[in-house]
């Protein structure tokens, strides 16, 4: 951590994210629908990103947050007729309350005890909304909107640009030491005054609020939400496989990772779309043999310059 | 652990002594608030901390090292100690004070030219600093220390004796020190306890216990008393 040389990540990523804008509102709907899906993918990545990235909690069940908001958007959009906005601040505060109730219980457990309780939940959250007929009983809500494309784009732009500016934030505050040192030794950490507890608890409560709001972009992009699909446990390794090779923990990892993951899994879905878990998985061993650090990782030892600027 | 009881006076070195599992580290973690004590009381000055979490205790001043360092091995040593400054009772939140803070508290233990190197490519005796250093930094004024003189070269164990001693000359903490290395413990401790089997079987100046019949009893065995 470099904290003299303030900014080129940041200054770099807000340039990415301009040309986003940008290339949505110069070439119009055919590109933002496209994009759009990146940025759902890249909020995915930064949510998962503080709680398994910053502070190495695997969270195998974090597409339980994502379906939350989802169910809180189609709820409220296909019965109460709410404005989608309001439904993804719905699916953001409910990420946040159940990732509050849920981290008070399991984050007391650790390594791999965690990772089980995280795919636990999620079986048991699927299941509950297959007896629910107010969630559809297991099947689908749909809703028709008026097709206005930039809306959920430029909702979810601003999704990402407060995870980047958030990740940046945390990793260079006091709150990031204590993080990096509960990632590195729990015991320790609290040995110096840490408290593991309530850092963990924030990281996974900003885990859920960013991924309900993900999850409500996402359920207003397709117009819906389905059972299956939308507790679907390969989401959860997408989600990790991303933060994996992109770089876990740092501000610029998630985006780059949704990128490798999400650019060629758009043009291989019209050839071989079953090729495509096959693909990332392979990218993820080898990423976990030969580049732990991720993309990032790979920069900053090619180049002292890189090394420095890189966060 | 029964019927343990001893005070720690203001920048008293107190040495614990005792055969392996005699609950020597059993005590410093019932202190430091990583076990419960099933019956009695640790107060720090007046108040009971025997209830509180180990980020609890640091805040009131008290601080225990491990005895097999443990490092934040994805952090530099200076960025290890700026934990401590960070979260210790110093009043510093922000991390670029603390980073200067550390930087200081580095050097006052020798490791200054180590700084920036991170913290799994030290030696054990370089960790064994960091960990000094990170207990130093969170301010705290009451040290316990779990086997920081073990496994060391002769050199080094005299090294590390002045440093010891420096440090307490300046900082004036109090200190609880837990060794098998008799020699720093004797040295440095103005009184020693001595543990079997989970009590106090002796107290009193390094000469008088070295010299206390149980104490022999102990470590060697009545019937063997001429090893």
């Amino acid at each position: 951590m470099n904290l003299r040389k303030p900014g080129l990540t940041l200054y770099g990523l807000f340039i990415v994210m301009a040309l986003l804008a940008a290339a949505a509102l110069l070439l119009g709907v055919a590109v933002s629908s496209i994009l759009v899906f990146l940025l759902i993918y890249a909020a995915l990545a930064y949510s998962i990103n503080f709680i398994t990235g910053m502070i190495g909690y695997v969270d195998f069940g974090h597409v339980l947050f994502m379906a939350i908001g989802s169910y809180a958007l189609a709820t409220l959009v296909s019965y109460f007729g709410a404005n989608p906005l309001i439904g993804v601040g719905a699916g953001a505060m409910l990420g946040l309350v159940f990732a509050l109730g849920i981290g008070l219980v399991i984050l007391r457990f650790r390594g791999v005890y965690f990772a089980i309780a995280t795919v636990v939940l999620v079986l048991a959250a699927y299941n509950i909304v297959l007896q629910l007929p107010q969630l559809g009983e297991g099947g689908e809500i749909i809703f028709n909107l008026t097709f206005q494309p930039l809306a959920p784009y430029f909702t979810i732009w601003t999704i990402v640009l407060i995870e980047i500016a958030l990740t940046y934030y945390v990793n260079r505050s006091r709150i990031g030491f204590g993080i990096r040192a509960i990632k590195s030794e729990e015991d320790a950490a609290s040995s110096v005054g840490v408290n593991p507890q309530r850092l963990k608890l924030i990281g996974y409560m900003l885990g859920g609020l960013f991924a309900g709001a993900a999850g409500g972009v996402y359920a207003w992009s397709t117009s819906g939400v389905t059972a299956g699909p939308a507790f679907d446990f390969t989401v959860s390794l997408l989600m990790l496989a991303m933060i994996i090779i992109g770089g876990v923990g740092t501000s610029i990892g998630p985006l780059l990772g949704a990128v490798v993951v999400y650019i060629p899994s758009y043009f291989l879905l019209t050839s071989v779309a079953q090729a495509q878990p096959l693909l990332i998985g392979l990218l993820v061993i080898i990423m976990a043999l030969f580049l732990p650090d991720g993309i990032v990782g790979l920069l900053r030892r090619s180049n002292k310059r890189l090394r420095l600027a890189l966060e | 652990m029964r019927d343990v009881s001893f005070d720690l006076p203001e920048s008293a070195v107190i040495g614990l002594i005792g055969p392996n599992g005699s609950g020597k580290s059993t005590l410093l973690n019932i202190i430091a608030g990583l076990e419960k004590p099933t019956s009695g009381i640790v107060k720090l000055d007046g108040k009971r901390i025997d209830n509180l979490r180990a980020n609890r205790v640091v805040r009131y001043g008290l601080v225990k090292t491990h005895q097999i360092p443990k490092p934040f091995s994805n952090m530099t040593a200076r960025e290890n100690v700026a934990v401590a400054v960070l979260y210790g009772r110093r009043n510093i939140h922000s991390p670029r004070p603390a980073l200067e803070e550390a930087h200081s508290i580095l050097a006052l233990v020798g490791m200054e030219s180590k700084r920036d190197v991170a913290a799994d490519r030290l030696t054990v005796q370089e960790k064994k600093k960091v960990e000094l250093a990170r207990a130093i930094a969170t301010g705290a004024s009451i040290l316990l220390l779990d086997e920081v003189f073990a496994g060391l070269s002769p050199g080094e164990l005299k090294a590390s004796i002045q440093l010891f001693r420096k440090l307490h000359d300046e900082l004036r903490f109090s200190v609880l020190v837990v060794e098998h290395v008799m020699r720093a413990v004797l040295t440095l401790s103005q009184k020693v306890m001595v543990l079997e089997e989970g009590r106090i079987i002796a107290t009193g100046s390094p000469d008088e216990v070295v010299h206390d019949e149980k104490v022999i009893q102990a470590y060697l065995g009545s019937k063997n008393p001429a090893a």
